[in-house]
């Protein structure tokens, strides 16, 4: 589930959203584990040859190559988006990609949660109204997930005024 | 913070030039490539057909010094042009090898379907699979400009054959062989760089809950294939950069006489050879795969078995290389691991046959066109499988090593197993990808023509190695002559259905009914694509798939 209610601290709520990725560290280092043992194979058949150091250039290259596509393709989605409910303010901080961030507070008690379910970029689009500006939550989930979380939301809202 | 738009981007419709020349869309660079893999695969089957033409009766009749000819000349007539004849061999391997069959599966079916099969928008990186498309065009255009480029023996091309041994690929004249040996760095580029994006779209791109044992068997083999990709053609870039060197800046590192050693020229060769080869049939399992539970009316037979079989095919890949040069003098220890590790490579070859056999066991077959391909696919690619375990045997290899058995060998796990795996998935997506239907009675007269045609081709040359005629020759004795007149009449079958093939592509393109539903096969056709309207829009998969959409657990 690419979102995550943290526990209360005190009277503060903390919600992160992120978009998914199905590769996870682990996995990263498991394939690029197994992809430098198998692709250092051929270097047997080649030792003490000179021919060992006309390969090692594009044998390394390649693994360097399939490192920083994953990589980057990670920080392309390095998104992280905190919201954080307290009593007085409400806060949304937008992390990424690529160091970016973006702000954005308000007062609970006028913030309007929309959800709107076409006309956005995506369907059941989930919005934010208050200190007369519009803000996009969690464009990247699912449908599904972004009308629960609007649900969640005004409950907490609710609860909070 | 990003502030809401609510008014949804909206697509202009791109201009022709813009769509299929700038193209980042996975689904448009698929097509691409298949198209361009058909008119180069044309070209490379009239090659052969022009050399069984030449095959046909002994003694040279078309291919002489005083004129190529298309219509035989008597033998007094005519001086054998040797040099034309092994340009010809070579044209037609490496433009197979590298310019057909992997465009095709690889690029073709792998960029269009992976994606949707996973759920993903696009590729992760779609202009990389812009550049990988054209750099693609780039090799074969050069791979044909050197058949046309001075060459070797004062003749145009280079006839050194697709494995592009030293030393004689260091003596060929001319720069055709220099722009044959750019056609495969560019083509290994081009591979490379797909396979990066293709890896990176499956590993890091699935839709959420789709965890590695739940993806569909076609993108499983496409990922395999990439992988294979990414490991093995770094080293045939290596072993070509010093070939090119070798030929044009006086490096020594296959030439013998300042101490260089082809025979490990062979070894790197070989290294990339033989996944080479599972790179070419693996997608097609995949398409199998996806194609016999669909008419079988069954989910497939031991998802996580036929999985592993094809990570395990792929990885014993790249420790059988030198079971292709037993002849060149290995010890009997280095002979013996070949052969053994050779032969394990039967058993997951054999878990895949058979999770095939018994996904149909019990099931209620239909032989709809893809369905009759995947039926020559399993038997073709058995029979080549089990003169591979002949040939497999160091000993045995030594009577058939360059003889017509390895011609027939090779033939009926690639041209009769991976090319039936492209036609069944022509016939299987071609309704999804154009919206229209091929008609039933014509892919069905394409698949016996070809089945009939493909086998008097291949399964008499056979009995031509075991009478002991050598590969790679213009001409031959009499008493070879009536097996290649007969292997020569199935040339002229299978050529004429690839003919009748073409046609019906042509025909479904601009006349085909039309298709009103999303999936026109049945139920258990069950994978991402056939949620899609066919032809799918644009833009798939923005809004990541509702996974009840493609998990079907009793399935697996």
């Amino acid at each position: 589930m690419p979102y995550e209610w943290h526990p209360p601290a005190e009277e503060t709520q903390r919600l992160h959203l992120w978009p998914h990725r199905s590769l996870g560290q682990r996995g990263f280092v498991w394939f690029i584990g197994l992809t430098a043992i198998l692709i250092a194979v051929p270097l047997a058949a080649v030792i003490g040859s000179q021919v060992l150091w006309a390969l090692l250039p594009f044998l390394g290259g390649a693994l360097w190559a399939i490192w920083a596509a994953l990589r980057k393709n990670g920080r392309d989605r390095d998104i992280l988006e905190v919201l954080t409910l307290a009593p007085e303010q409400i806060s949304l901080s937008r992390h990424g990609p690529h160091g970016r961030r973006q702000d954005w507070q308000a007062n609970p008690h006028w913030v309007r949660v929309d959800l709107h379910p076409t006309g956005g970029p995506v369907p059941q689009y989930l919005t934010l109204r208050g200190a007369n500006r519009d803000v996009e939550l969690g464009a990247f989930l699912t449908e599904g997930e972004r009308a629960a979380l609007a649900g969640e939301l005004r409950a907490r809202l609710a609860a909070l005024r | 913070m990003a502030d809401a738009a609510m008014h949804g981007h909206d697509h202009h419709k791109r201009s022709f030039f813009v769509r299929w020349f700038m193209s980042t869309n996975h689904k448009d660079i698929g097509v691409l490539y298949l198209f361009t893999a058909g008119l180069v695969g044309l070209i490379s089957v009239a090659f052969t057909v022009y050399m069984r033409m030449e095959l046909m009766h002994p003694g040279v009749q078309y291919m002489c010094m005083e004129g190529t000819h298309l219509l035989p000349t008597t033998v007094d007539q005519c001086t054998p042009n040797g040099h034309l004849w092994n340009v010809i061999v070579t044209a037609h391997g490496i433009l197979m090898m590298f310019f057909v069959v992997i465009p095709a599966l690889f690029g073709g079916f792998g960029n269009y379907f992976m994606p949707l099969m996973i759920g993903a928008p696009d590729m992760a990186f779609p202009r990389m699979n812009n550049l990988s498309y054209w750099l693609y065009v780039a090799g074969t255009a050069l791979a044909i400009a050197s058949v046309l480029a001075p060459g070797g023996n004062g003749q145009a091309g280079s006839g050194v054959g697709w494995v592009l041994y030293p030393p004689l690929s260091n003596r060929e004249d001319g720069f055709s062989l220099d722009l044959a040996l750019f056609a495969v760095h560019l083509s290994g580029a081009s591979s490379i760089l797909g396979a990066i994006n293709i890896i990176t779209t499956f590993l890091n791109m699935r839709a959420p809950g789709m965890t590695m044992h739940k993806v569909p068997l076609f993108p499983w083999s496409i990922f395999v294939t990439a992988w294979l990709i990414l490991l093995s053609l770094p080293v045939l870039a290596g072993a070509i950069t010093m070939l090119i060197t070798d030929r044009n800046f006086d490096t020594a590192f296959f030439k013998p006489e300042f101490g260089g050693d082809p025979i490990l020229y062979q070894h790197i060769l070989w290294f990339f050879g033989h996944p080479e080869v599972y790179i070419i049939v693996i997608p097609a399992f995949g398409i199998i795969s996806h194609v016999i539970a669909t008419f079988a009316k069954k989910p497939i037979f031991g998802y996580l078995p036929m999985v592993y079989a094809m990570v395990g095919i792929g990885v014993l890949g790249f420790v059988v290389w030198a079971h292709h040069m037993y002849t060149v003098g290995m010890s009997l220890t280095q002979q013996s691991y070949f052969m053994l590790a050779t032969m394990v490579i039967a058993v997951p070859t054999g878990i895949k046959v058979f999770s095939w056999i018994a996904t149909m066991w019990g099931g209620s077959v239909e032989f709809k066109t893809p369905m009759l391909f995947a039926f020559g696919f399993l038997f073709l690619f058995t029979v080549g499988g089990v003169t591979g375990i002949v040939l497999s045997q160091a000993p045995v290899d030594r009577v058939y090593h360059d003889t017509y058995y390895v011609v027939a060998h090779f033939h009926y796990v690639m041209s009769l197993g991976a090319v039936y795996g492209i036609f069944a998935g022509i016939y299987y997506w071609i309704g999804k990808m154009s919206g229209r239907q091929y008609p039933e009675w014509a892919g069905k007269l394409h698949f016996f023509l070809m089945f009939i045609g493909s086998n008097l081709t291949f399964f008499p040359q056979h009995f031509l190695g075991r009478q002991g005629m050598p590969r790679r020759y213009i001409d031959y004795p009499d008493a070879f002559a009536y097996w290649n007149y007969l292997s020569s009449i199935g040339a002229m079958i299978s050529f004429a259905s690839f003919l009748l093939f073409l046609g019906i592509v042509f025909y479904t393109l601009f006349a085909g009914k039309r298709v009103t539903q999303n999936n026109y096969w049945n139920e258990y056709a069950d994978s991402l694509e056939w949620t899609l309207p066919s032809p799918p829009p644009e833009h798939t998969f923005e809004q990541l798939p509702k996974r009840e959409d493609w998990d079907r657990s009793p399935a697996h």
